[in-house]
This record gives C-alpha cells, structure tokens and sequence, in this order.
C-alpha cells in the first residue's frame, strides 16, 4: 500500500520546525482527527448534513495541512452535496485511512528527523 | 528579522493554527488566533493587529465578508489570505477585497514568513509615506490654523526644536501667533505636563518686572507681604515665554542674561540664588538685531535667546490660509451667536484674500467677530465686511456666476473677460458713451455686478484722509481719519475702534480734545 502522507508536506513539516513543534502539531492533528470523525458520525447519523458537511470541510483542512491527501480527498468527497457516495460507506473507508494516517504520523512523531 | 508585528490569524481547524503558530514562532511577532470570522472582525477591532491572515472557509461566514467586514470598520492591518483554492477567481477575489497576498494550502513556512514579513513591510512603508505626506499638508498644527508653505516650514521647526532644551527666539508681527508658537513647542516638548508660564515684558512696569520674572521675598520692599515664586520659578521643569522681550529695560536685561547663563533665579529681597530647570521662549514683534545695532538690547542676552529663531509669516503672505482661519472663526462665533452661516460667499472670499491684514489674525478674528455678531444668512457676503476692509481689499479675481445670453455677448463686445476682477466691471461700463445702443443692458449689468460685487468706493463727499498731496499735519490727519471712521461705523465707538485696532477710550479721550 501507497503512504497515506504525501513526503513532500510532512517532510517539509518535519524539516521547517523543531522537533517539540512538530509532535504538537501531529498530537493537534490526532485530537482534531478523532473529533471530527466522531462529530461527523453523529451528524449522518442524526441526518444533519449541513453539519456533516462543515465537519468534512474541517477535516479536508486539517488533513492537508499534514499530507493526509487521500484522507483529505475522502473528506472533500463528503463536503460536496452534489455526491450521492453514502455517509456510512466514506465514513467506513475515512476511518480506515486515518487509521494508516495515524500510524504513519506516528513514525513520524518518533523520528522527525527522517525526511 | 523584522520588528516584533502583531498577527492575527482567523482559522477554525487547530492543526492548521498551530501549523501557522509553530512557522511564525522564531519570528517574533505577537500571534493571536480568531476561530470564526465574528471573532476576527471584534479582534481586530480590539486589538488593531498590524497584519490579518485569513481563511477562506470559516464557521460564520466566509473570509471574503470577513474582509469586506473589517474594510467596513476601516481595520487599517494588511490583508492575507490563506486558502485550499488555489484558483484564479479565488486569488481575484481576495485581491478585490484588499488582500495584499494569498497563500495556498498546504503551504511551506518560508512561503507564510515571507509573505508576511513582504507585506509588513509595504504596511510600513505605506504608513510612513502617509505620516510624511500628513506632516507635508497638515493644515492644523496645536491650534495653529493654515496649511501654507511658510506655515508648514514653523510646524517642521517647531516640531524639531520641542524636544530640545534649546532656547527658542521667536519673531513676527503682532497678532501673527507668537504666544500660539511659544505653546507649541512647549506642548510638543517632554516638559509638556509641567507648567508654561508666559509673561508679557511689555506689559509689565519697569519697577515690578524683577519681581515678576524672579519672585520677591516678604519685606522686600513697600505691599510684599508674603513670599512671591516669580515666572521663572513658577516655571520650574517647564517653559517660561517671555513676550515682547525687546521691552525689557536694560538693568533688567542684565539679570535675564545671568539668569538665562547660570540657570539660577535670585527673588527680589533675597542674595541666595535657586537653581530651577527652565526653557525659555522669548519673542519680539520688533527686528532684534536692529533692536541690538540700535544699543536697545544687549548682544550677550540676543545670542544666549536666539539659539533657534521662528519666525511667524504675517497673514498677508500666507495666501489660502486667510480663508482657512476665517471659515474657522465664522463656524465658532456663528455656533455661539446662533448664526446659520455656512461659509463666505465668493466676492467676501476675494475682500479677504485681497486684504493686507496688518493686525494679521487677531484683526481677522475681530472682522470676522464683528461680521457675525451684525449679521445672519446662509452666506457672509462681502457687504457684511467693515467699509474700511473692503476699500483697501486689493481686487482678486473670483469666478464670476454665469450671465445671461445677452450679458454674455455684451461683454464680449466690450472685450471683458467673462472671468474678470469684479471691480474692474463697472469702470469699464462707465467708459461705454452715453448715447451706447447698449446702454440699458449697460444699467441693467450694472446692477447686476453691483449685487455680486463689491461696494462701490465711498461717495466724494464722505471724509476721508487725503493720501497724496500737499503734507498736513499729523494731528489732522490722525483726527480726519478717526473722523472717518466713525462716519462708517455710523458714530458706533467700539466698532470705529476695532478697525483703527486702538482702545475705545483713545477715540472718547481724542473726541474730548478736539471738543467734537
């Protein structure tokens, strides 16, 4: 399986900061990841997808912003009212990228130095 | 790395602010994150940031309202934007809105240092140019009024000389603002919270100037019943102004300039001197170094006073501004007699421009006080002006309302210019001969130009002082003149006395001697 982190992104993260920012900005990023995910779980599941939508939205920033481009895609996909994909099989298939999304950063947050 | 900013960074999503936090951290600005746009707009009110960068997409409304928003409360930061669309209609868009410079997520931190640190300095430069072009064109200066080029060249130097300890000599006629000047530079100085003191030399008997300048001590001499400070004193760790300085007798003098040299004050009645810390002001309405040459006053005390001269332009030769101070008076005496005026019309626009204001802006004040208190309207015409102002008014020309047809081609065929000096009108048409086919659109112009104009001189009959011809004796003239004022003001004392620019009493006390 491909990387779920686009190297130049979190490489570039990696090299711009010190290594204490860094792990900050991948434990931010675990913390708004489970947040939203859950937020836009209740929400499909309360039928409210305005904010489904605004959740997804948060979660395509939030995931580009480290690299997390499929995840990010995923979520774009969510954000989009014209798409017809079913909130519980792309929430189904977000779960199982963040899942790798996380594992990577993890690595990451053990050795920032790698790039 | 550039000054310490203050950055405001409206984002809803976390990693991204902390992204942008943990980028700008070695670079010494003050960060400050906003998580929706309502947030950001009451921040930047708050807490006028130097620059905002924005998201595209927030909770409330989006990044380019919050822009219009902030433009709206006139937040003066640099605008840039932050966004997942990096496309053109995106970039246009926040360009309209005011942005400086966009930034396309995910982005590096040498593409978000340098972007800022770009437009913090275009803000810099932008604000500097706009304090400069602020200084340049500033028409109002500590109650200073006018916008000349000489007004601007005294604000330059006083604004320059306020924060030294330099002693300032200021010159200019009367009535041109000296005092006004003297509490400039003491209001612009550091030693504004403590006291100005003026002190008029002139005013002051020779016999109780020491005592005015230095203080006294009880029992000094007949009526000192108790201790006095004195100016000088009474100035400590502030400015003492001394006025029509040239008035000061000669023995006087010679105590000024050990004051001045040594800093230490010695009271009438006393031989221990007290060191104060004082910055003096001094001015004269006379030339000072011919005041010197003339042996009036001392040399030594002229170079320890005149270390940075100002010299204040009389009001004759600060064009514009006239109509500037006038407009000002008109609005404050007309807001306190109740008046409805509006501003000047143009022929009274042209009496004031065309004046030689020789009492300068105190005779302004006093032509303008007069115009108000006798009379009302939506426009103060030039027939509202004292006789006298509008006789010795040099003709200026203003732009004449456009004439009617026929008007018009009657004063082509006399070769008048349509805009023409409005008192060279009607001595032209005098000109025309009597039996002139044109005569009644003659008389009809006539009148039309006589109620836009200016009055016409005063009929021979009216006394007035004979300028050219054989010399008469000073004492007639000065009595025909008076006479002639009075004729104007129709006998009314205190306004007679007001455009001669002497005290009633002179006029009541003349009156007397002459048994009139």
């Amino acid at each position: 399986m491909t990387s779920a982190l686009d190297l130049e992104t979190i490489g570039g993260l990696a090299r711009d900061l010190a290594p204490a920012d860094f792990v900050r900005i991948v434990r931010t990023f675990e913390t708004d990841l489970s947040r939203l995910v859950m937020l836009m779980v209740e929400q499909a599941t309360a039928g409210n997808l305005e904010e489904y939508r605004r959740s997804a939205h948060a979660l395509a920033g939030a995931a580009g912003a480290i690299g997390a481009n499929r995840l990010a895609a995923d979520a774009r996909v969510a954000m989009d009212p014209k798409d017809t994909t079913p909130p519980r099989d792309l929430l189904l298939r977000m779960g199982a990228e963040a899942r790798q999304v996380l594992t990577e950063l993890a690595e990451w947050a053990a050795n920032p130095g790698r790039t | 790395m550039a000054r310490r900013a203050r950055v405001l960074l409206v984002e809803d999503t976390p990693t991204q602010a902390e992204i942008a936090r943990a980028y700008l951290s070695d670079q010494g600005h003050e960060l400050r994150v906003a998580e929706t746009g309502a947030e950001g707009l009451r921040m930047a009110r708050d807490w006028a940031p130097d620059a905002i960068l924005i998201d595209v997409e927030l909770p409330d409304f989006d990044g380019f309202e919050l822009m219009r928003r902030l433009t709206a409360a006139e937040v003066t930061a640099i605008m840039i934007v932050i966004t997942a669309q990096g496309s053109v209609n995106t970039a246009v868009t926040a360009m309209r809105e005011g942005a400086i410079d966009f930034i396309v997520k995910p982005y590096a931190k040498a593409r978000l240092t340098v972007t800022l640190a770009n437009a913090l300095e275009q803000r810099r430069l932008s604000v500097e140019l706009a304090e400069a072009r602020a200084i340049i064109t500033r028409d109002r200066f500590f109650g200073f009024i006018g916008g000349s080029p000489a007004m601007q060249a005294v604000y330059r130097t006083i604004q320059d000389v306020a924060a030294s300890r330099a002693n300032v000599f200021i010159t200019g006629e009367s009535g041109t603002g000296k005092e006004l000047a003297a509490e400039a530079i003491h209001r612009a100085s550091p030693r504004a919270k403590m006291p100005f003191v003026p002190l008029n030399c002139g005013a002051i008997p020779a016999t109780l100037i020491e005592s005015e300048v230095f203080g006294h001590k009880r029992g000094a001499f007949t009526g000192a019943t108790e201790d006095r400070p004195g100016a000088a004193r009474s100035a400590d760790g502030g400015t003492l102004f001394l006025d029509e300085i040239g008035e000061t007798p000669p023995d006087m003098q010679v105590k000024l300039l050990r004051f001045v040299q040594t800093g230490t004050v010695v009271p009438v009645g006393s031989s221990k001197g007290e060191r104060v810390d004082v910055r003096v002001v001094s001015a004269t309405n006379r030339d000072p170094l011919a005041e010197v040459e003339a042996g009036r006053f001392r040399e030594d005390l002229y170079y320890r006073l005149y270390v940075v001269p100002i010299h204040l332009p009389p009001l004759r030769e600060r064009g514009e501004d006239v109509l500037m101070i006038a407009r000002h008076f008109l609005g404050a005496y007309g807001r306190e007699e109740r008046r409805k005026f509006r501003g000047f019309a143009p022929d009274a626009e042209a009496v004031l421009l065309g004046s030689a204001w020789p009492g300068n802006v105190r005779q302004l004040q006093n032509v303008i006080r007069n115009l108000v208190v006798r009379h009302d309207g939506d426009l103060a015409t030039a027939a509202m002006l004292p006789a006298d102002l509008l006789r010795a008014a040099r003709p200026i020309a203003v732009p004449v309302a456009p004439l009617a047809p026929a008007a018009t081609s009657f004063l082509s065929a006399v070769a008048l210019p349509a805009v023409a000096p409005l008192m060279e009108i009607p001595a032209a048409l005098a000109e025309l001969p009597a039996n002139d086919p044109l005569a009644s659109i003659a008389a009809a112009l006539a009148a039309l130009v006589s109620a836009r104009t200016l009055p016409a001189p005063p009929e021979p009959s009216q006394p007035r002082p004979e300028r050219r011809g054989p010399i008469i004796p000073l004492w007639q003239m000065e009595k025909e003149h008076i006479l002639a004022a009075l004729e104007e003001c129709g006998q009314d004392v205190p306004r007679a006395a007001a455009l001669l620019e002497i005290n009633p009493s002179t006029i009541y006390r003349k009156l007397q001697g002459w048994r009139v």
